[in-house]
């Protein structure tokens, strides 16, 4: 089964995430900020990852720079899902960014189409 | 111009010879010698000098001339009569005629008293004139002082002491009567002068100049005004004077305060309602999946989710709204122990369910408070659920137990009755920086669950109702919020109240932009590392 990990501070949109994911057949696991993020995605190495960009202390494009300094996850397709405006421009080489609130039907296709 | 003459004789023949001898010194003569001619001239009035003698046609015309040069002033009158007569004339037309001559008349008596009379006629012309011109100049020099008075605009003459040395009636309205005081106590209750005084710098070159100030009046009303200054140039070329006028733009500038922090509200509070938005979709999947998939439990706890996003939701909704517009406040007389307990009873449930205790102090009744229940019961929630989330992420291990405490009771000094309210937690405290920027517009401690509104909600409605907020607290140990109201209403005009929680805003406003903007640069930095 294919594993994604979901960076989002808000628990109410990692459970939307979680459960979206799930009744669609993925495993999830999750993480509240950059720290846990990285932490995470290396003990985990999930399959794909769907990162906000703006979360308490550390925001998402530190993560993104940091995963892509690690040789096991730098190929890791990352989507962006954030509530911040002209956010398409933030981390330029994610596979996908998408607005909140998002379409959920656009994250399962963008998922299927990009996931390893 | 020749002079006229209009001459007025019994005796033709005399009359003749008198036009002749001054026809010759190039004046010209009308002669009337019946009493009909005399009226059809005085009708006409076409002449300058009347030569007449009074005993006309065995009468005494003295009262008639005497009407006539008392409609015609400008016509100087010599009269000629007989010697005998002359005594006569001269008691009945003393204060008329310019000259009394004998019968015959003498060339040369009657030579002066022509040149007498022109001097007279020209001198006269000359006075008609310069009271003319005199009252002209009154009239113009009225005018003008209205149009400096009436100006809609602070006008002030200055020295180059900066000393005031004439203003007009809106300025001594709105700054007082203090002609002789210096410009910048007037204006801004300054002890020295302004940096940049604009006045100043029109005194050293004599150019205009534009600015715009912030200026307190008498009342102590601040106002934002465009000021344009003037030198006054003496007839020497110097400058010996500074007009400054001043416009007041006072609501112009608050409109525009109030619209830039309303269209940065929006922006900052827009990645929230994403956030909320995106909640509540979640909400909605999982409830239609849950029912899809038989799961009671992920429908109740989705249909949970939906509530309260759908509560948050309609909390920012209406804190926009009331930022959006300062509506007047609706006053109603409420029973003060009811309302604060239908406040207490809205988060109980909130406090039971992270196990923070609720105690009050409230006395049975303290009569009717005067007050708009809805913002005020507003802006005590926010207050009361702050205190239970103080509480609830509070992390400390040594405190046995957490607790809200809500009290009210009443004080009376001169400025009448008030309802004094404090509520205290023993939750997490704040630190100096979070007690200072706590009423701040967007300032918020929580995260992506606090809009930074509810506070600086709060205090606007607290401060609208003329009543006033203050917070003790200490990291670690609890906060504090003790405030009051007055009982009846504030007499204070709304308008005021509302510029003066404007003035604030401002103030608020220019924070938010400088957090907006750090938030912004730290997304480019992060990004431009690629």
């Amino acid at each position: 089964m294919k594993k994604i990990l979901i960076v989002d501070d808000d628990p109410n949109i990692r459970d939307y995430l979680v459960s979206l994911l799930e009744d669609n057949g993925y495993a999830t696991c999750t993480a509240n900020d950059v720290r846990d993020g990285l932490k995470i995605a290396k003990a985990e190495q999930p399959d794909l990852i769907t990162l906000d960009l703006e979360m308490p202390g550390e925001w998402g494009p530190r993560f993104y720079r940091q995963i892509s300094q690690d040789k096991d996850l730098k190929n890791v397709p990352v989507i962006v899902i954030s509530g911040l405006s002209g956010n398409d421009y933030a981390i330029s080489k994610a596979v996908a960014t998408l607005s909140k609130p998002f379409d959920r039907e656009e994250l399962l296709s963008l998922i299927k189409e990009n996931i390893l | 111009m020749a002079e006229k003459i209009l001459l007025i004789d019994n005796s033709e023949s005399h009359a003749r010879a008198l036009k002749l001898y001054l026809e010759r010194s190039r004046l010209s003569v009308l002669i009337a010698s019946s009493s009909g001619e005399m009226e059809k001239q005085f009708e006409k009035r076409d002449f300058d000098i009347l030569l007449v003698d009074p005993f006309f046609q065995g009468g005494d015309i003295s009262a008639v001339i005497e009407k006539f040069k008392a409609v015609n002033p400008m016509v100087q009158v010599i009269v000629f009569c007989e010697k005998k007569h002359i005594d006569k004339a001269m008691d009945n037309l003393g204060s008329v005629a310019i000259n009394f001559l004998e019968r015959p008349v003498n060339s040369k008596a009657l030579d002066l008293a022509v040149v007498h009379a022109k001097r007279c006629i020209s001198n006269e012309r000359r006075l008609a004139n310069y009271s003319q011109r005199l009252s002209d100049l009154q009239n113009a020099q009225a005018l003008y002082h209205q149009l400096f008075n009436e100006s809609p605009c602070y006008i002030s003459v200055q020295n180059r002491d900066l000393r005031i040395t004439a203003a007009n009636t809106l300025f001594q309205r709105d700054f007082g009567k203090q002609i002789g005081g210096h410009c910048y106590e007037i204006y801004k209750h300054r002890e020295s002068p302004c940096p940049d005084c604009p006045v100043v710098q029109t005194f050293e070159d004599g150019k205009s100049r534009n600015t715009e100030e912030i200026v307190t009046s008498i009342s102590g009303k601040q106002y934002n005004v465009l000021t344009q200054t003037a030198p006054i140039i003496d007839d020497n070329g110097e400058i010996t004077q500074v007009m400054e006028m001043s416009t007041n733009i006072t609501q112009i500038r608050q409109l525009q305060d109030h619209l830039s922090s309303l269209g940065l509200m929006l922006g900052s509070m827009s990645h929230g309602v994403k956030g909320m938005l995106t909640a509540l979709d979640g909400g909605i999947y999982q409830m239609e999946s849950g029912m899809k998939k038989n799961d009671p439990e992920r429908t109740e706890k989705a249909f949970e989710l939906i509530k309260q996003m759908a509560d948050r939701i309609k909390k920012m909704v209406l804190e926009i709204l009331y930022y959006a517009k300062s509506r007047e406040l609706q006053y109603e007389s409420v029973g003060s122990v009811e309302m604060f307990n239908t406040v207490i009873s809205t988060i109980t449930n909130l406090a039971a369910n992270n196990n923070v205790a609720i105690k009050t102090q409230i006395p049975q009744n303290l009569g009717e408070i005067e007050i708009d229940p809805n913002w005020v019961q507003s802006a005590l929630v926010n207050l009361a659920e702050n205190a239970v989330d103080a509480c609830r992420y509070d992390n400390d291990k040594d405190k046995d137990s957490h607790q809200v405490e809500f009290s009210m009771w009443e004080e009376k000094d001169a400025a009448g009755e008030k309802i004094c309210i404090s509520i205290c937690d023993n939750g997490m405290g704040m630190d100096q920086e979070t007690r200072e920027k706590m009423f701040t517009l967007f300032f918020t401690s929580k995260g992506s669950q606090g809009t930074g509104l509810g506070l600086f909600i709060a205090n606007r409605v607290i401060k609208q109702h003329g009543g006033s907020i203050s917070v003790k607290s200490s990291p670690g140990k609890g906060t504090c919020f003790e405030l009051w109201l007055p009982r009846k209403r504030s007499d204070v005009s709304m308008v005021e109240k509302s510029i003066e929680s404007l003035h604030k805003t401002k103030n608020c406003s220019t924070e938010g932009v400088m957090i907006k903007e750090t938030i912004m640069d730290s997304g480019l930095n992060d990004a431009s590392y690629h």
